[in-house]
Order: C-alpha cells, then structure tokens, then sequence
C-alpha cells in the first residue's frame, strides 16, 4: 500500500531513508543523465518545441469541450456495441467494475497497465470483493507481488535491482534464477502469466487516448501484455480518464510523435493499437466480447474549467518531468509523488488523493525549470507547483508563520531593506577574518552546514551608488540596473564590476532607488498577492528613469522579471499598462555584452586562462540565453572549458536550500564534482545565487577553484 | 508503386528495432522461409492468418512435407500451441519500420500475439512515408460503426523494466520477421 508522508517532520524521515539506498541513488543518477544526453538524437528532425505548442493548443481546445467529446465518443462507441459508463470519482468506478464482473460470473482478471486504475486503487477493491487480480505488464506485476506502488508512471520498478527481482522472481517460480541474466527473468513472466491469460474471464486496461470521432481507444504499448488482456477473455473493461478524450485520429497521431520519445526514447513503440465495440471473441458465448468503457471523473471535470489548473490535465503521462529532475533523481518516485510521480505528480496528488497526500511532497521543488523544458505539452509545472502548495494552503486555511513574515516584510521595501543591514551587525561574531560564515551559530542543525555562507555586505550597493554613478552626456542607451537583492546587499563588487566593463562605451547607467526585491521569493514561498505588491512597485520604480533597457546580473531576477510578471498579471483586470514594455526590456548581462554592446576581444587582455562555466537554471530555460555566456568567456580572452551538466541545477533553489539541505546539498555535490574534473581554476556563472551556493560548497570542501560572477572575470581583463 | 527509397528506410527503421528483414519476390517464399525458421528454431507449428485457401492449402503442404503442423482455424483452442505465425500486413510506414496490420479478426490476433516468432509479409508497394499518410485509410476504418481491432506493430514485444535494459520477447513474440515483397517489375 502507499503510504506518502502527510507532514514535513516524517516526510524527511523518509527522504533520508531514500538518499541512504545507494542502488536507487545510483540507478536514477544514471538514468537521468541517459535520459538527457540521448534526448537530441531521439528528437534529431523534429521541431520539438513547434509541436508541443501544437499539441497544447489541441489539448486545451479538447478541455474546454469535454463532455462534448465524450457524447460524440459514446455514439460512436455505442454504435459499434460498447457499454460506455461514467463514474465520478474513484469509488464509483471501482464500484462500477465490480460489478461487471460480478454480473458476467468473473472469478480471474488479469490486468495491462493503467494509472487510472492506480488512481482509484482499483486492484485493492477487486480483491476485497474476492476476484484474483493479476498485473500483466512486467514492472506492474513486480510491485503487485512486492505490494508497492510504482516509483515511475512508465517504468514502475526502476527503484528495484535486478537482484531484489530475482529473489522475488524465485519466490514465484520456487527455481533457483541467475539474477545477472535479465533477459532470462523477463521470460519468466512470460511463462508464469501466459496461462493466466488464457484462465482469465476478464481483462482490465487504461487507455492513451479516447478517440470522438470514431469511438476508439488507442493505446500506446511495448510489452505486448495488453493485446492479450483486451484480446483473451470474453470481457474487457477499459478505465479511461476524461482527459484523455481528443477529437480525432490527427490529434492522436500529433501526440504518438511525442510520447514514446519522450517516455522511452523511442520514434515509436513496439505497439499501437486502436481497439472499438464488440470485437470477435471465441470465449465470449455470443462470440462477442462484452466490451465496456468506464470514463472516470474524480475531479478532472472541475480541474477542466480552472483558468490556471486546467494545463495539469493536458499531461500525457510521459514520465519525463520526473526523468529530467534532480531531486527525482536523489529520492526517487516513492519519496516524489502519492501514485503519480514526478512534477505532475506533486500537483495532480493534492485534486486526485487529497491535501493530506501532497501538503508535505508539494513543498519539494526547487524550480529549476528542467521538467518544463522536456514537457511534451507545454506543462508549466514548477509554475503550478507553487499554485497547488498555495491551494493546499488555502484548503488548510493556514499560513505558516515563514509566509507571514515574508509576506509582511517584502510588501515593505524600507523595513525588508533595514531588516537586510540589520544582518550585517548580526552575523559579525560568527565570521572570522575571511568574508565568510564557515561555523552556523548553534541554532541551525547540521544539515545545514554543507555551504560556506557569505556575509551580508557592509555597504550594500544602493548606499555606493553617489560615489558610483558618471555622467553619460551623449549616451547610445540608457540602461536601468535592476540589481536584487542578493546584488544589493551580499555581492555589491559583482554590480561594480558591471559599471567598470561599461565605462566607454557610452551607456548610461541608472539605479532607481525604489527597486526592491524582484518577488520570486514570494512566488516560491505561494505568496502570489505578496509577489504581484513588489512587482507593481518595480515597475513604478523603473518607469522612474527613461531607459531603453532593464539588464539584470541575476538570472532568477531576470527570468522572474520577464516571464512570471506578465503570467501573474494574466486576466487580470488591475495589470498594469506598462508591463509588456517593461518586460520586453529585460536583458541579461552576457547577452546585452555580446548581442547589443558586440564587444570584442581588443577590450580585453588574453590571458587564456581556464574557465569552467555553470549555466543557472533560469538563464538556460528561463531566459532561454546558452550560447551568449560561453562566447563572452572566449571573446574575453579566457579559454571556456566545457564541464559535465553545465545546465544541471546547482541545488540553490533560494529558501529551497533552506527548507531542503539534504538534497541541496547532494545536488551541490554532483555540481562541484563534475567542475573538479576538469582542469580550470574559475568557475563563472551569470546568477549571485549560484555563485552563493557553489562558492559556499567549494570553500567548505576547500576546493581550488574559484567561483565568480561572469562579470567579474570580464572585468578584470578589461584593457 | 515502389519506391527504392522507402523500402530502404523500411528496412533500416524496422533493423533499428530488431526485425529482421528480408527481400523474397513471391508469396510462397514466404512459405519456405516460414517453415526453415521454424525448423531452425525448433517449433513444430505454424498458424497462417489472412491467407486465401490455395495459399493456404499450399503452406500446409509444404509444412507436412517439413513434418510441421499447419494449425487448424478457430485458433483459440490451440492458443498454447503456436510456434510460428504467418501474415500478410496491410501497409508499412518506412519512417518507423512499422507495419499495419487489421486485426479485427480474432485468428490474426491470436497468431500475431501469442507466437514465438511472427513472419509478416509486406508488399512493397504498400509502403508509405509516415503514419500521417495513412490518415484517411485508418480513419475510414475506425469510423465504419463497426467493431475494429487495428494494429501498429514495429519490432518485436519489449521491455526494459529490470534495471533499464532492454529484453526483447516478453508477452508478444519473441522475433518479428519482415519479408518485403517486391512485386516482379519486368
């Protein structure tokens, strides 16, 4: 039985169990990085990013007129002798299906893969009411003899070895297995199931797709398993999710492009089937298989209608956004989801299985962006993580005191920046001589004390601007610095490195005062109302100066500025009427350097050093800027030397490393590991927050190697 | 029409995924070399779904003369027993190495699924570039009110559900065998 941590406290219990298994610590390492090397040649010639806004837009289409589609399937289906039900949560459905095989005098049932029936917990009900149940595809039929709950939604038993299946696999067989011979445990289930094929009077599947138009199923599969359950007894029973309802074979032949690559790496799988009505059936005594479809609800309806959770049900059940994860990968899909797993998971368990099952597993996203730049359908998952832990919230009718006081404080950009130079006189007794914090006072625990920590600055860099500011008398662009805060008042030699590289080239450079922090803390912490305040202040502030471009050192700030402004403000009525234009002006520091200064390499003194690069999350994927940085280390006369992963979080995540030091800090690890690897000396990077927690963990493992802000390597060899 | 090109890529695409493949100019071919891949591997029966009763009478020759048992229609009954399975397919998609085949008839299901080892022969000309240019035959198909089972079947059953590696045979058939028939050109 699954059981998901419903609090925090026993939820990092369980983590910690996960993070000791070496085998799943190990398997997941390697796959997800399989997963993310295999991924261009799996896609070599199509246009992944056209077709998935392609295949969005038919989904959300779909969404908005389901019982529409499902009217036209049941014609259709009904036409061609189906019995199409409708259940509207998961006990009816169970319910439902009971009773199909009661009415046909069913004693054994065997089973193909469905997470639908996952989802309602079908093979639990089945069995109290006395029928045998049995799981067909391999990975299912593993955990079903385990008693678990899949750990992925394509591949159930990735969190086992072939070991452990082998002792399992001798149980069942009561013959002595070599358990390094895989191929010779999979034949074991062919040869243990094939007879409970042909004993079976019913069979169960789920379905990939519900077809309008015509009134088929299809279904999507690679172990052949469910062509003998929908094939062999005289009853079949399909469990199908509203949402899988579409209009026409076109749209399903749009997905099949996506699905299989991005769940296997495969162009297609083994199987494609489309299955409709009352097939022959020799066992059956009409020679008609009874064929029924149970359509099952559970809230997708509902969920259908919602302006901002209606996107959670375009998923296809790829698998991928858990494949892509870094946490997914330290923990695993028992400690990542309830039944689904992975991002989506942490948002459809709280509308399928309740906020007691998501209150604690929903907290734990970093918001790196990796899983909603390999989903198929354009899923903005970490986005809508943060949506459902504020729904949970909600539905707790609870703010937890963090919330409160963030919420409280960054509303108010004088005491949010008192509170900040407060800390400079507080932290002073734990620092040494070096401008780092490498002993936590006593009130931190000691997972905590994985990363160095930097001081707060003792001028931050709003209170130098004065002395820092020239006179540009005939400009080429006026920029508007928007600092953040980590800039402002942790690392205000990363802003001054920015005016040095700048000086003649003829830009002037702005600081309005009344910038605060950017607000994606608060979106991080669900505190949308409190993000959206410091937002219209923002752009208040900015709008103060006439600039032709916003540029930012921090590529959270940058990406939050340009995507999350326009998305919070989106339907609202109250947006304001300068934020395209406001957002349209974010530049980040590498490409404004490369794309609209266009400096060269006469600038700078070669020195040909090496340099290591870490590509920050919402630079990658949330600004979607790669090449720019890695040119400008180049152009600037240094020797750019690639490293593995370089787009693989650093685990900083802002209060992520807070709330999650565990996995912060092994993903930290894996970072610093892959740089010391190679053989530079600096590591750069286009994010403060990066360089807090990569410094922080090279400087506690007294590590060589250097890690700065980009800029600053360019300024130093500016001529 | 065939086209080099396409039954090139069918070829290739359908190896990728570990078909195998062959070229034969006749259906009797196929007959042959259904019997020697059984022999080869042991089997001692063969089931043919789809063919016309003289081709079918003549396999049944050639499995007796090889001391095969050509299996008797309905299947069901013998569900348990089949070694090889011969089929025509309706149509490949060079793009994937897939073939198409209509299996709404419950022998072809059965033979193509519970085989050992599956022999389809595809007709080169019924090759097609990808699956969307099927689109307008498989949707006649499935919109006739009538009940459809239709299947897209590219290599042979798989799985890689122990530790990620790939075990190819695990409730379907255990080889997929393409025979692609070019039709005598002269």
């Amino acid at each position: 039985m699954i059981k998901t941590a419903q609090d925090i406290k026993s939820y990092k219990e369980k983590l910690k169990e996960a993070l000791e298994d070496k085998f799943l610590r190990k398997a997941l390492d390697t796959f997800n990085t399989v997963y993310r090397e295999n991924r261009p040649t799996v896609y070599q010639g199509i246009d992944f990013e056209g077709i998935k806004e392609e295949i969005a837009a038919g989904k959300d289409a779909a969404l908005s007129r389901l019982t529409e589609l499902f009217e036209e399937f049941k014609t259709k289906a009904e036409a061609a002798g189906a019995k199409v039900h409708v259940a509207k949560d998961a006990h009816e459905a169970n319910e439902i299906i009971a009773a199909i095989a009661k009415e046909n005098n069913v004693k054994k049932i065997i089973k193909s893969k469905s997470m639908t029936a996952e989802e309602t917990f079908l093979n639990n009900h089945l069995e109290k009411k006395g029928f045998i149940v049995t799981e067909t595809d391999l990975g299912e039929w593993i955990i079903q003899l385990r008693h678990e709950g899949p750990s992925h939604m394509v591949m159930p038993a990735i969190h086992l070895s072939r070991y452990q299946v082998g002792d399992l696999f001798e149980g069942v067989t009561q013959q002595k297995l070599d358990p390094e011979n895989i191929d010779k445990l999979v034949k074991v289930a062919r040869q243990v199931l094939r007879p409970a094929y042909l004993e079976a009077d019913m069979g169960i599947s789920g379905a990939n797709f519900a077809i309008a138009e015509s009134g088929a199923l299809g279904l999507v599969t690679n172990e052949g398993n469910m062509r003998l359950v929908t094939t062999l007894p005289r009853v079949h029973v399909a469990l199908v999710g509203y949402d899988k309802l579409i209009p026409d074979l076109k749209s399903m032949f749009k997905i099949l492009k996506v699905l299989p690559r991005n769940a296997t790496g495969q162009a297609i799988t083994s199987y494609v089937t489309w299955i409709k009505g009352a097939t022959e059936c020799g066992s059956s005594p009409t020679d008609r298989k009874e064929m029924h479809i149970v359509f099952l609800d559970n809230g997708r309806l509902d969920l259908a209608k919602d302006p901002v959770f209606s996107e959670a049900l375009r998923c296809i059940r790829c698998g991928a956004c858990a494949n892509v994860c870094p946490i997914y990968s330290k923990v695993g899909g028992h400690k990542y989801g309830h039944v689904y797993i992975g991002a989506i998971g942490l948002i459809l368990t709280l509308f399928y299985h309740g906020k007691e099952n998501d209150r604690a597993i929903v907290r734990n996203c970093i918001n790196c962006q990796a899983c909603s730049s390999v989903c198929p359908v354009d899923i903005d998952l970490p986005y809508l993580i943060k949506k459902t832990y504020r729904a949970v919230l909600d539905q707790e009718g609870k703010t937890p005191a963090k919330n409160f006081l963030l919420s409280k404080v960054m509303k108010n950009r004088r005491l949010f920046h008192f509170i900040l130079r407060r800390a400079y006189l507080a932290q002073k007794p734990f620092a040494g001589k070096e401008p780092m914090i490498r002993h936590l006072p006593l009130f931190f625990e000691k997972e905590h004390g994985y990363r160095s920590l930097p001081l707060i600055a003792k001028i931050p860099f709003r209170d130098q601007w004065r002395q820092l500011r020239t006179e540009v008398v005939h400009p080429k662009y006026t920029i508007a610095l928007f600092c953040g805060c980590a800039i402002d008042f942790i690392y205000p030699e990363q802003g001054k490195a920015l005016l040095d590289i700048l000086k003649g080239h003829d830009i002037r450079v702005e600081f309005p005062m009344d910038q605060t922090c950017c607000g994606l803390p608060a979106l991080m912490a669900s505190e949308e109302e409190t993000a959206k305040e410091v937002a219209i202040q923002n752009l208040k502030a900015m709008d103060s100066v006439n600039c032709d471009y916003i540029l930012t050192l921090c590529a959270s700030c940058g990406s939050h500025l340009k995507h999350n402004y326009l998305k919070m403000f989106k339907d609202d009525p109250d947006a304001p009427a300068n934020l395209k234009a406001f957002t349209d002006k974010i530049v980040d520091f590498s490409s404004f350097l490369t794309n609209v200064l266009r400096v060269s390499s006469e600038e700078y003194e070669k020195t040909g050093e090496k340099v290591a690069y870490h590509s920050p999350c919402h630079l990658c994927r949330g600004l979607g800027v790669t090449d720019e940085p890695r040119k400008l280390i180049e152009i600037a006369g240094y020797e750019y030397v690639p490293s593995k992963d370089e787009d693989v979080c650093c685990g900083f995540g802002g209060s992520y490393s807070v709330d999650f030091p565990e996995i912060s800090s092994e993903i930290l690890k894996k970072k610093l590991d892959n740089v010391e690897k190679t053989d530079a000396r600096i590591l750069v990077t286009d994010c403060p927050g990066c360089v807090l927690q990569i410094r922080g963990g090279m400087d506690k493992r007294c590590g060589k190697i250097q890690v700065k802000h980009i800029a600053e390597i360019i300024s130093e060899v500016k001529k | 029409m065939q086209n080099p090109d396409l039954i090139k890529r069918m070829q290739e695409k359908a190896e990728a995924v570990q078909a195998i493949v062959s070229k034969i100019i006749r259906l009797k071919d196929a007959f042959q070399y259904t019997v020697d891949v059984t022999k080869k591997q042991g089997g001692q029966t063969v089931v043919a779904a789809g063919l016309e009763a003289e081709d079918q009478a003549l396999l049944k020759k050639q499995c007796e003369t090889a001391n095969l048992t050509l299996l008797d229609f309905p299947l069901r009954p013998q569900a348990d027993k089949i070694h090889t399975a011969l089929t025509p397919v309706d149509w490949g998609i060079a793009e994937t190495g897939t073939l198409v085949l209509d299996s709404t008839s419950e022998d072809i299901r059965i033979a193509t699924m519970l085989a050992e080892t599956h022999v389809a022969v595809l007709p080169a000309s019924k090759i097609k570039p990808d699956s969307m240019s099927l689109e307008n035959e498989l949707n006649a198909a499935l919109k006739r009110d009538a009940p459809i089972y239709y299947a897209f079947i590219t290599g042979a059953s798989r799985t890689a559900d122990i530790e990620r590696v790939l075990a190819v045979g695990v409730h379907g058939p255990k080889e997929l065998h393409i025979l692609i028939m070019e039709e005598n050109n002269a």
